[in-house]
């Protein structure tokens, strides 16, 4: 695939798949102001996917509305950790504090991508997604130095969800591609920036960094194999869309 | 969005307590409010006026909390973009509602956590329409409209009352309000002048909603001499008639327009009254739903108990001795 | 388990009938921290409301998204409830700062000392600290920024705010804080609602529905 159209689509799916996943969580949050800060950021995933499906357009792929409700989970070209199911709280969390660092630096590396309209994006999103880091960072320190019961619940989270984040940094055959021509910075930088950033915080609490290279990432995402969550949630968020494809909802 | 405290909910039997109230101290908070000041949280207040308004706050925060709901059902399934975003955005802010209520009703001294209590123990009502399903989108859509535009009649009502606190979160509320009833009557327009499928849906909708709309602003008034006082320290702002007339003559035009039908024959504006006539809603029907037996009463309850049990852990661990729970100020 | 017409009740797996009587106790209450915004640059911070919270890095977190997920914002603060020191309310037509209690000789400072820079660093090692101060203008509306005093109690802060502000007129009532209590967004962190205003689809605005309106009224005539 071309290298633009490789890393656009990976980026774009990510953020409708995780925004679609994290909006379940609205009417049913711990805290009534943590339900609304989550579903802001659900709501921001979802603006970031169809900005980034607004780039495919221009380059000449089908509309952002066709792109995300039509094609089948084999089509789709985001990491497995994205579309599991919500879980618990303590899963949600850290699928998003692991996701969102991942996603501050990747934007941060994207403001000087040579592919100008990607990098005009990326510098728009700064503060939005600094937002969402703090949102992220917050919760980590706080529950990460709580309770015994919340401390070995974010750790058994923790556990369990870094295999599925390692699988963030797959690569895909255009890698050296949209690294020569400056695209991007590349999945390997990119993952050694997000480990010394998780790092950081994981350092401010009580949990322990589990030994990285003793897991195995979850990878497939990137080439269209994925969990078994994936095409259930694809047909029920394409349900109405698909009840009538030439109507205009 | 939110149903009437309509006056079923008063005290019928029960005194009013005023015999007790220091005759100065009531009479000067009488004047007040008859100047067209508002009534403040540090103020002097009488027993009866706390006692209502907090009911009154607090079934309003909780239609909204559990009125999330019914559209909440569709957030993973709306079709688009533009409907998914503002999907997720309208649930948003009826979340955001309820927080805003619930803090307007502590002011009055009930905690929050004492009103999510009783909501999920069955001993608050709420909104007696959110006891209904959405079955479809379309049914989501009428809400988003139709049930948006009675709150939206009842909530600028409200927002003239004399409880201060309550004031400023109906200002917040209805701004975003005026985004929900525009957002709701956009997708319904859609499916109404859309396909043959879509609309057939709105249509089955409709016809689905329309009792249970009818039946949103309450009873119809029966004058007793708690209302009265009520409205005189307005707490109680409109009577339900004058509301629902209201809303159907600023809605029932704007879904004929539209090719839509209600499944009401009687429905007509009689001009020289000005008034609308309709069938009586069945209010048997209606006390039978909102004493809990309706077709969704046990699972919106269920809800907020499983978000609450779910997320007992997070509020556990959190909490910190230093900070001490105190009334918020306004 | 309750069928749902949702998916994710059915996911959740609601148990038809209650599991446990009571849920929740009464110690399962956060403090709150009441939140101050502003609009514009220059323009005085003004109470929008309070939110439930465990600290107040965790307040402002809540407050930001529910309290300035619309429209533009170049700054939020947010002060725990227990830190503000409350006035009586006034009428409409008076000033809260007539009503103030007497203070002694000892405490009472004398007025006008806010603006005394000589005097500043003495004052502080004596132990006075800055205060903000809130005026309400009207029953019924919200609570503004006005200006800060040094004082070195809350008490002592609503004379020296009286000297200072109390020409204006009506005050209904007057909120001091310790400035310390106030946590304040940080300057270069106001990017975080910098796309605020591009988020339309939560505008009104944005839904425009007339002209298909027209359009299905003059083709079904
Ligand atoms: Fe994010
Ligand atoms: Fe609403
Ligand atoms: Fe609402």
């Amino acid at each position: 695939m071309d290298p633009k159209l490789d890393l656009l689509y990976r980026l774009a799916d990510d953020q409708l798949i995780l925004g679609h996943r994290n909006s379940e969580w609205n009417g049913l949050g711990p805290i009534l102001e943590e339900d609304i800060a989550f579903s802001s950021m659900a709501q921001d995933k979802l603006g970031h996917s169809l900005q980034l499906y607004n780039l495919l357009h221009n380059l000449g792929e089908a509309e952002p509305d066709t792109v995300a409700f039509t094609r089948n989970a084999p089509q789709f070209h985001c990491c497995q950790l994205v579309e599991l199911p919500i879980g618990e709280y303590d899963f949600s969390l850290t699928r998003h504090f692991l996701f969102d660092h991942a996603e501050l630096l990747r934007f941060e590396a994207l403001a000087t991508s040579s592919y100008e309209p990607l990098a005009q994006v990326a510098r728009k999103l700064r503060g939005e997604l600094k937002y969402h880091a703090l949102h992220a960072n917050t919760w980590m320190k706080r529950l990460g130095t709580a309770t015994e019961e919340a401390i070995e619940r974010m750790q058994g989270a923790l556990n369990f969800t870094l295999p599925y984040a390692l699988g963030i940094f797959e690569t895909t055959e255009a890698e050296p591609e949209i690294i020569s021509s400056g695209l991007f910075i590349g999945e390997a930088e990119l993952k050694s920036r997000w480990l010394e950033s998780i790092t950081k915080i994981l350092a401010q609490t009580a949990l322990d960094m589990p030994d990285l290279n003793l897991l195995t990432p979850v990878n497939g995402g990137r080439y269209g194999q994925h969990t078994e969550h994936l095409q259930p949630l694809l047909d029920e968020m394409a349900e109405v869309f698909r009840l009538d494809p030439t109507a205009d909802w | 969005m939110y149903g009437s405290a309509s006056t079923h909910d008063l005290p019928t039997t029960a005194t009013t307590g005023l015999e007790n109230e220091d005759p100065i101290l009531l009479a000067e908070f009488e004047a007040r409010i008859a100047r067209g000041e508002k009534i403040e949280p540090g103020d002097w207040m009488p027993a009866l006026y706390r006692k209502q308004l907090t009911r009154m706050i607090e079934q309003h925060a909780h239609s909204e909390i559990i009125g999330s709901l019914p559209e909440g059902t569709w957030i993973t399934r709306a079709p688009g973009f533009r409907r998914k975003m503002a999907q997720m955005a309208k649930v948003q802010d009826e979340v955001g509602h309820a927080q805003l209520l619930y803090s307007a009703a502590e002011t009055l001294g009930k905690t929050r956590e004492q009103m999510l209590i009783d909501l999920i123990n069955g001993k608050s009502k709420y909104s007696n329409v959110f006891n209904y399903p959405t079955p479809t989108w379309a049914d989501s859509n009428v809400i988003s409209w139709l049930i948006d535009a009675g709150a939206i009649v009842n909530q600028l009502a409200n927002a003239k009352g004399s409880y201060g606190p309550y004031c400023r979160a109906l200002d917040r509320i209805c701004a975003e309000e005026a985004f929900h009833l525009k957002y709701g009557h956009d997708a319904v327009v859609h499916m109404a002048t859309g396909t043959p499928i879509q609309r057939a849906m709105m249509q089955a909708a409709l016809n689905r909603w329309w009792p249970a709309i009818m039946t949103f602003f309450g009873p119809s008034d029966k004058m007793s001499v708690h209302t009265e006082i009520l409205m005189r320290w307005k707490v109680k702002m409109a009577s339900n008639d004058e509301c629902r007339n209201q809303f159907l003559d600023m809605y029932v035009p704007k879904i004929w327009e539209i090719g839509l039908t209600l499944p009401d024959e009687k429905l007509a504006k009689n001009e020289e009254t000005g008034r609308w006539e309709f069938t009586e809603p069945d209010w048997e029907d209606f006390k039978r739903v909102i004493n809990g037996d309706g077709p969704c009463n046990a699972e919106r309850i269920a809800v907020r108990r499983a978000a609450e049990e779910n997320g007992a852990w997070v509020r556990r661990a959190l909490l910190t001795p230093k900070t001490q729970y105190v009334r918020p100020l306004a | 388990m309750i069928q749902s017409f949702d998916p994710r009740m059915n996911r959740l797996g609601l148990p038809d009938a209650p599991v446990t009587a009571a849920t929740k106790t009464a110690l399962d209450q956060f403090g709150t921290y009441e939140v101050f915004h502003q609009k514009k640059d220059g323009a005085p911070y003004v109470y929008v409301g309070p939110v439930h919270a465990p600290e107040a890095d965790v307040a402002f977190l809540f407050a930001k998204e529910q309290f300035s997920r619309r429209f533009a914002c170049t700054g939020m603060w947010v002060v725990p409830t227990a830190a503000i020191t409350v006035t009586d309310y006034v009428g409409d037509q008076e000033s809260a700062y007539d009503f103030l209690p007497l203070l002694p000789k000892s405490v009472a400072p004398a007025p006008g000392n806010a603006d005394d820079t000589a005097g500043e660093a003495a004052a502080y090692a004596a132990g006075e600290e800055d205060y903000d101060i809130f005026h309400l203008k009207k029953r019924g509306k919200a609570h503004q920024h006005v200006g800060k005093v040094r004082a070195s109690s809350p008490a002592a802060a609503l004379q020296v705010a009286k000297a200072v502000f109390g020409e204006q007129r009506p005050v209904v009532n007057v909120w001091t804080t310790r400035s310390a209590d106030v946590l304040r967004s940080d300057e270069e962190d106001r990017d975080i609602w910098s796309t605020t205003p591009e988020k339309k689809y939560r505008d009104a605005i944005s839904y425009k529905v007339q002209d298909r309106i027209e359009k299905f009224k003059a083709e079904n005539k």
